[in-house]
């Protein structure tokens, strides 16, 4: 059963990984980059409960969350990347010999309960907040824009080191072209906040150090989401007559879910793992099929049910109340297809799948920071000075497990507004120097070209005078894809800048800027 | 081909490929007459044939779409992206406006470098040809080169000199330069000119194109400096017609 059970691990954990760097430019994935995402029950349930509706997307989360009645929290223990994680990073920090460490403590269970409470409670409210917990999530978003850069920077610079070498330089590049070939982004742009994603992955898995999967036991909703279903599972632990209550089950159960009469089990805590009956030597316990009954607790008592709940109504309130001025939010570029921005907030889980694809076409999406307000915290948001949204891309949209982008069509996504192009004519070339330039005009994909020139003979600062192509913007034609600002020459602020006017979204169109 | 090829050569062929754009935008070099040369220089003995474009749009998009990654390899082409740890820094002696710049290794280093630019339509420099097709193969802010055009662009090509310079016009963007995407703006010539000297080349397209090749800046700089010459009535043009 272990070896059956790590080979599950270590095949979903490979998926995992496999899928976080399939998210990219040409995406034909077959199986589609968000699975994992969509197979998190909560990130279903609280989709739910935040847009109101059953989004399609969300199907495959209440399948797992079904499963769970009968079969316990499997998820936990067979398939979780996180959880698989965990014990990894435990197996090659800690050395073998050591005896298995005094059985975790119980005290903090009733962590992941209140967390999970104050996540549903707004939820209900109408406000997304798993994003922070949710492990399926925490580990999408760690993977996809810190850990996957600081892989690829680790490798081309190892190769840029051997390049150095005067003989070896030839097969370096060799090894250039061959990774850029397939296996690596031509130009890996850099992220905001990568440090801390990491940060937050690294005390998770330092908390290993305290006890086993601390995490998993303590604080992770998701968990305590399933663990809450599996009260009636049907699949259970069972010990019979020849037990000799030697405690090794107890022991070795990475969950404490052996209560110390070695024979009852929480249905709530066990993962399914079937590390107790790999290591019970009688062969004295087994998993079995009984008939429902409940068992196990949830460790939430009523006070701490109540806090939760005020925790999460204030946290959605104090969110709701928080300022944001209009200079801040027209910078808030959202992606083609994103919903209107109060249910675009609602429905992002803010896993960057959409800003990981991204970077690897036009590379636009950034995490953001405070432009939208604390509650907007890592929505993807368009840096068009770093990235332009790509004419022929609509990949965002095939990748966001819950439909916060929609997916357009490319034609549609071609004509969809994302935003609208100014230039600034104290910093554009031919308007403050009178000189020719024209760099954006040449970008700009709108194929009748969203950006024109008058020729117009104007006075330079040196009093010359000079004909020169002075660019403006038509406005109809603009679909704010920002090419034209990423590629103006300008040093540091471009001589053209996007705001969110006329944005359209989807369906229906709402304007931030308005 | 084999009287600028000769047998163990590195040939270096640029087309334009910096857009992500399909072959009927005529954006970039149609990929059957780069398959083509890469075909004829394979012909003549190359040991390698390169091509490469530093693009403008991601560049596995653009080499993807543009057809010509897939035509150009399929006669054994190497079609490498352009990496960004190759660039070097030369001086430019000659340069009046850029005393250096950033060029691509393999292009300095190939044996021939062929030139194959598509015919169309820009407005900053009222057309792209081979002169401004070269920018390919310059690395950092390439931006930077706008203004003052016509003297960086000529400053460029003091350097870099292609030993041949083969014209795409078999559709020729005439609006909407340099990406396009309205096929309204394309016009089929089913034309191709080959020539020694880059700027009577880029001269003839400018005609080709109805364009007054004296009116375009850059070709009269080149043609100052001493890099070709303008007077294409003085050539001597050998018109082939190929039957399809
Ligand atoms: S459609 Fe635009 S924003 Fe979305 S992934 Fe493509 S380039 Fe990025
Ligand atoms: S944002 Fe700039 S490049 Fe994009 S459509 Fe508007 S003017 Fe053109």
């Amino acid at each position: 059963m272990r070896t059956a059970r790590r080979i599950s691990q270590v095949f979903f954990l490979l998926s995992f990984l496999w899928l976080v760097w399939r998210t990219t430019y040409p995406y034909d994935s077959l199986i589609p980059a968000d699975l994992f995402l969509r197979a998190s029950a909560l990130v279903a349930v609280t989709t739910i409960l935040t847009s109101r509706s059953l989004v399609p997307q969300v199907l495959l989360g209440l399948l797992v969350l079904a499963l769970t009645v009968p079969l316990g929290r499997a998820f936990c223990g067979w398939v979780c990347p996180l959880g698989t994680t965990l014990e990894v990073v435990r197996k090659v920090s800690s050395s073998k010999r050591k005896a298995p460490r005094k059985t975790p403590s119980t005290r903090w269970r009733w962590g992941k309960f209140a967390i999970l409470v104050g996540i549903l409670v707004s939820a209900v409210l109408g406000t997304q907040l798993l994003w922070p917990f949710d492990p399926v999530v925490l580990l999408t978003r760690t993977a996809s824009v810190a850990l996957y850069p600081l892989f690829t920077a680790a490798v081309s610079g190892l190769l840029g080191l051997v390049a150095r070498v005067p003989f070896l330089e030839g097969a370096a590049y060799r090894g250039y072209a061959l990774l850029y070939s397939a296996w690596f982004p031509l130009k890996q742009p850099p992220f905001h906040l990568v440090e801390l994603f990491f940060v937050l992955l690294v005390l998770i898995l330092a908390l290993e150090k305290a006890s086993r999967r601390f995490w998993c036991r303590n604080l992770c909703p998701l968990g305590a989401l399933l663990g809450f279903f599996s009260q009636f599972r049907v699949l259970h632990r069972e010990v019979d007559e020849n037990c000799s209550a030697c405690g090794l089950c107890k022991a070795r159960c990475r969950m404490n879910a052996v209560e110390d009469d070695y024979v009852t089990t929480s249905a709530v805590e066990c993962i399914a793992c079937g590390e107790c009956v790999s290591v019970c030597a009688p062969r004295a316990t087994h998993y079995a099929l009984r008939k429902p009954v409940r068992s196990g607790t949830v460790d939430l008592d009523r006070r701490r049910f109540i806090g939760a709940t005020v925790a999460g109504v204030a946290t959605v309130g104090l969110l709701g109340v928080g300022f944001v001025d209009r200079g801040r939010r027209a910078s808030v570029i959202r992606p083609p297809g994103a919903l209107p921005e109060a249910d675009f907030l609602d429905r992002c889980i803010r896993c960057q799948e959409c800003v990981k694809v991204c970077s690897s076409t036009g590379g636009c999406l950034q995490p953001s920071l405070w432009e939208s307000g604390l509650v907007g915290l890592w929505t993807p948001v368009a840096r068009p000075r770093e990235g332009y949204c790509e004419y022929n891309c609509n990949l965002c949209g095939q990748v966001c497990p819950t439909g916060a982008i929609h997916r357009l069509p490319l034609e549609v996504k071609q004509l969809t507004k994302i935003g609208l192009a100014f230039f600034d004519k104290s910093r554009c070339i031919p308007w403050y120097r009178g000189e020719d330039c024209l760099v954006c005009e040449e970008h700009c994909p709108v194929p009748d070209k969203a950006i024109r020139f008058d020729e117009h003979t104007v006075r330079r600062p040196d009093g010359s005078e000079a004909l020169v192509k002075l660019p403006y913007v038509v406005e109809e034609l603009c679909i704010g894809c920002g090419i034209c600002v990423t590629k103006c020459p300008v040093v540091g602020q471009g001589g053209i800048f996007l705001t969110s006017a006329n944005e359209q979204r989807w369906p229906g169109s709402e304007s931030l800027s308005q | 081909m084999s009287a600028f090829v000769r047998r163990g050569d590195v040939v270096l062929v640029k087309p334009n490929m910096a857009w992500d754009r399909l072959p009927e935008h005529a954006a970039n070099t149609d990929p059957e007459v780069v398959a083509e040369i890469v075909r004829l220089c394979m012909e003549a003995g190359a040991r390698k044939v390169k091509v490469l474009d530093r693009t403008c749009n991601e560049a596995r998009r653009c080499y993807l779409r543009s057809g010509i990654q897939k035509a150009a390899e399929k006669e054994g082409a190497e079609v490498p992206f352009v990496l960004e740890q190759r660039f070097v820094k030369m001086s430019i002696p000659e340069g009046e406006e850029l005393k250096s710049w950033l060029f691509y290794r393999d292009a300095m280093e190939a044996d021939v470098l062929i030139n194959v630019p598509v015919l169309k339509s820009h407005s900053v420099s009222g057309l792209t040809i081979g002169l401004k097709n070269l920018m390919g193969i310059l690395g950092g802010d390439r931006g930077q080169l706008h203004h003052r055009f016509d003297k960086k662009i000529v400053d460029i090509n003091t350097v870099v000199r292609p030993q041949l310079t083969l014209l795409d016009a078999t559709r020729v963007l005439l609006r909407n330069g340099p990406q396009g995407g309205n096929l309204r703006d394309v016009q089929q010539m089913d034309t191709v000119v080959a020539g020694v000297d880059r700027v009577a080349v880029d001269a003839y397209g400018a005609l080709l194109f109805g364009r007054d090749p004296a009116q375009l800046g850059f070709l009269v700089e080149a043609q100052r400096r001493g890099l070709g010459t303008l007077d294409v009535k003085r050539l001597r043009v050998e018109k082939v017609t190929l039957s399809a």
